[in-house]
C-alpha cells in the first residue's frame, strides 16, 4: 500500500496492514485538514470526564444508605484517592508509553486509549455493584488513568504534523476539549443518576456502565477518523520560512536525548509552577469564594463560579496557543507568569475592597492561563526539540502534571488550614496562599527565561537509530 | 454542496454540539453568579 493511499482504499499489501496501523492512516494529498481536529477533540473531549468526576464523590459514599451514608459505607477521602490515582497514572502511562504512541500513532494509541477509558468505567461499575473500593481504583484510577495518558498524547503530534504553520492553534483546539469535557460530563453524570435512580440504587453503577459505553464509541469515533499526513506533505501555499527565528528550531531531538537537556528540566518546571498555582486555586474554588465573601456566596452559587472558572480554562487552552503562534511560546509564558503573579497578589485586596465581579475576573483570567500552559506547552516543545518525537517528549514532561496535581491542592489547603488554626480570619486566609502562588509562579519565570537553544550537538542526524 | 464538505460540518457538528450544551449548561449556571 503507498504510504499516501487513503484509508479503505485496496492494495496488495493492505491485507498484511491492520486497520489500526499507521499505515492505513496517512491521508491522500488533497485531504482537508481541518478534518482531523474533531477526531482529536472526541478523544480529549471523552477524557476531559475527569475533571468532572467529583460529580460521583458524594454518591458513591451512598451506595448502601442510597439518600444518605450508612455504616458500611465509602467515606469521601476513600473515594478522593481514586482521582488522584487516575491522575497519578495519567502521568505515567504518557511518559511510558509516549514513544510507543509516536510509533504507533495516531489511531492504535486512540483505540487503546479508548478500551482503556471505556473499559475502566465498566471494572469500577463491577467495584461498585459489589461494593469493592480496590475494583474501582483498579477500574477508573489505574485502567482509566493509563486510557487518560495515552489519550491525552497520541493526538497531539499529529495535530502539529497536519498544522506546521499554526501548531499552537492545533494543539489548543484538541487540548481545549480536555478542558471541555468537564462541561459536558458534569451535567451528563447528574442527568444519568437521576435517570437511572431507583428505591434500591443512586444510579451510580448504571451510570458507570452507561458513561464507559458513550465515552467508548465516542473515542473510537475519533480513532476511525483520525489521519496522518504523508511524510513530505505541506499545507497548501505555506513554505517553511528560511530564516532562522529565535528559539524555534528546523532540527529534531531524539526523545532519549531530549529528556537529559537542561531545556527539558525548565520546561518541565515552567510547566509544572503554572499548573500549580493554577490547580491548587481551582481544587478550593468553591470554599475560597464563599469564604472570602461570607454571608454573599451560597454552596449553589459557588458551584457556578466553579463552572464559569472551567469555561475560563476551556477557552485559555484555544485562544492562548493560538496567540502562542504569533506572540512566540517564551513571550506567551512570560505574559502567564507576570500577569498571573500581578493578579494573585491584587486578589487579597479585591477580597478586602468586596467586588465580586472583579474577583471572579481575575480568577477567570488565571485559570485561562493555567489552561493556555497546558495548550501551548506542546508547540513549545516542538519549537525546541522538532516534530519528530515531540509526543512522546510531552508524554514525558506530563509527569510535571502529576507533581502539580499533588502539590497545588495540598498548598493550598495545607495554608488554609494552617492560618486558621492560627486564629486568622476565613475571609483572610487565603491572603498567604496568594503570595505563595507569586513565588512559585516567580520561580516558573525564570526558569522560561533561562530557556535557550538545545546544543546542535544533540540535534538527530538521519543516519542514527 | 461537496461530499467533502459535508462530511467537514458532520464531524465538526458531532464533538461541537455535546460540547455546546455543556457550554450552555455552564453559562446558564454561571448567570446566578452575578443575580
Amino acid at each position: 500500500m503507498s504510504a499516501t493511499a487513503p484509508f479503505g482504499s485496496a492494495g496488495n499489501a493492505s491485507s498484511r496492514v491492520g486497520i489500526l496501523d499507521r499505515a492505513r492512516t496517512v491521508a491522500p494529498r488533497d485531504y482537508d485538514r481541518f478534518l482531523v481536529p474533531p477526531a482529536a477533540l472526541a478523544v480529549h473531549l471523552a477524557i476531559g470526564q475527569a475533571y468532572a468526576f467529583s460529580t460521583f464523590n458524594l454518591p458513591l459514599t451512598k451506595l448502601l444508605g442510597i439518600t444518605a451514608s450508612a455504616p458500611g459505607d465509602w467515606s469521601l477521602k476513600q473515594v478522593g484517592w481514586t482521582f488522584s490515582i487516575a491522575i497519578l497514572f495519567l502521568g505515567l502511562a504518557a511518559a511510558l508509553f509516549g514513544r510507543w504512541v509516536e510509533n504507533a500513532g495516531p489511531r492504535k494509541p486512540m483505540a487503546v486509549a479508548a478500551c482503556c477509558f471505556g473499559g475502566g468505567f465498566l471494572v469500577s461499575s463491577i467495584g461498585i455493584h459489589l461494593h469493592e473500593i480496590d475494583l474501582l481504583y483498579f477500574g477508573y484510577g489505574v485502567l482509566g488513568g493509563c486510557g487518560l495518558g495515552i489519550g491525552y498524547v497520541s493526538p497531539v503530534s499529529t495535530l502539529i504534523k497536519w498544522f506546521p504553520d499554526r501548531p499552537g492553534m492545533a494543539t489548543g483546539m484538541a487540548i481545549m476539549g480536555f478542558g471541555g469535557g468537564a462541561l459536558i460530563a458534569a451535567p451528563l453524570s447528574i442527568f444519568l443518576m437521576d435517570h437511572f435512580k431507583t428505591a434500591e440504587s443512586n444510579g451510580v453503577f448504571e451510570s458507570f456502565i452507561a458513561m464507559g459505553m458513550i465515552y467508548f464509541l465516542f473515542m473510537m469515533f475519533g480513532a476511525a477518523v483520525v489521519r496522518v499526513p504523508a511524510s513530505d506533505w505541506k499545507p497548501s501555499g505555506w513554505t517553511p520560512s528560511l530564516t532562522p527565528k529565535k528559539l524555534v528550531t528546523t532540527a529534531n531531538v531524539h526523545v532519549d536525548v531530549a529528556w537529559q537537556t537542561r531545556q527539558f528540566w525548565l520546561l518541565w518546571g515552567v510547566l509544572c509552577m503554572n499548573v500549580t498555582a493554577g490547580i491548587g486555586v481551582l481544587s478550593q474554588a468553591s470554599p475560597m469564594i464563599q469564604e472570602m465573601f461570607t454571608g454573599r456566596v451560597s454552596a449553589a452559587t459557588a458551584a457556578s463560579f466553579v463552572g464559569l472558572l472551567s469555561l475560563f480554562n476551556m477557552g485559555g487552552r484555544f485562544v492562548w496557543a493560538s496567540v502562542s503562534d504569533y506572540l512566540g511560546r517564551r513571550n506567551t509564558y512570560f505574559v502567564f507568569f507576570v500577569l498571573g503573579i500581578a493578579l494573585y497578589a491584587l486578589v487579597p485586596s479585591i477580597g478586602r475592597a468586596g467586588s465580586m465581579p472583579l474577583f471572579v475576573l481575575a480568577f477567570g483570567v488565571i485559570l485561562s492561563m493555567y489552561g493556555g500552559g497546558f495548550a501551548t506547552i506542546p508547540a513549545y516543545l516542538r519549537d525546541i526539540f522538532g516534530t519528530m518525537h515531540v509526543g512522546a517528549i510531552h508524554g514525558r514532561l506530563l509527569t510535571a502534571w502529576a507533581a502539580a496535581g499533588v502539590l497545588g491542592p495540598v498548598l493550598v489547603s495545607y495554608i488554609r488550614d494552617f492560618q486558621i488554626h492560627n486564629g486568622v480570619p476565613k475571609a483572610q486566609a487565603y491572603s498567604v496562599t496568594m503570595y505563595i502562588m507569586c513565588g512559585l509562579l516567580l520561580i516558573g519565570l525564570i526558569c522560561n527565561l533561562a530557556i535557550r537553544e538545545v546544543d546542535p550537538k544533540l540535534h538527530h542526524r538521519e543516519t542514527e537509530q | 454542496m461537496s461530499v467533502a464538505r459535508l462530511k467537514l460540518i458532520a464531524l465538526w457538528l458531532i464533538v461541537g454540539l455535546p460540547l455546546a450544551w455543556g457550554v450552555t449548561n455552564t453559562v446558564k449556571n454561571a448567570i446566578k453568579l452575578f443575580q
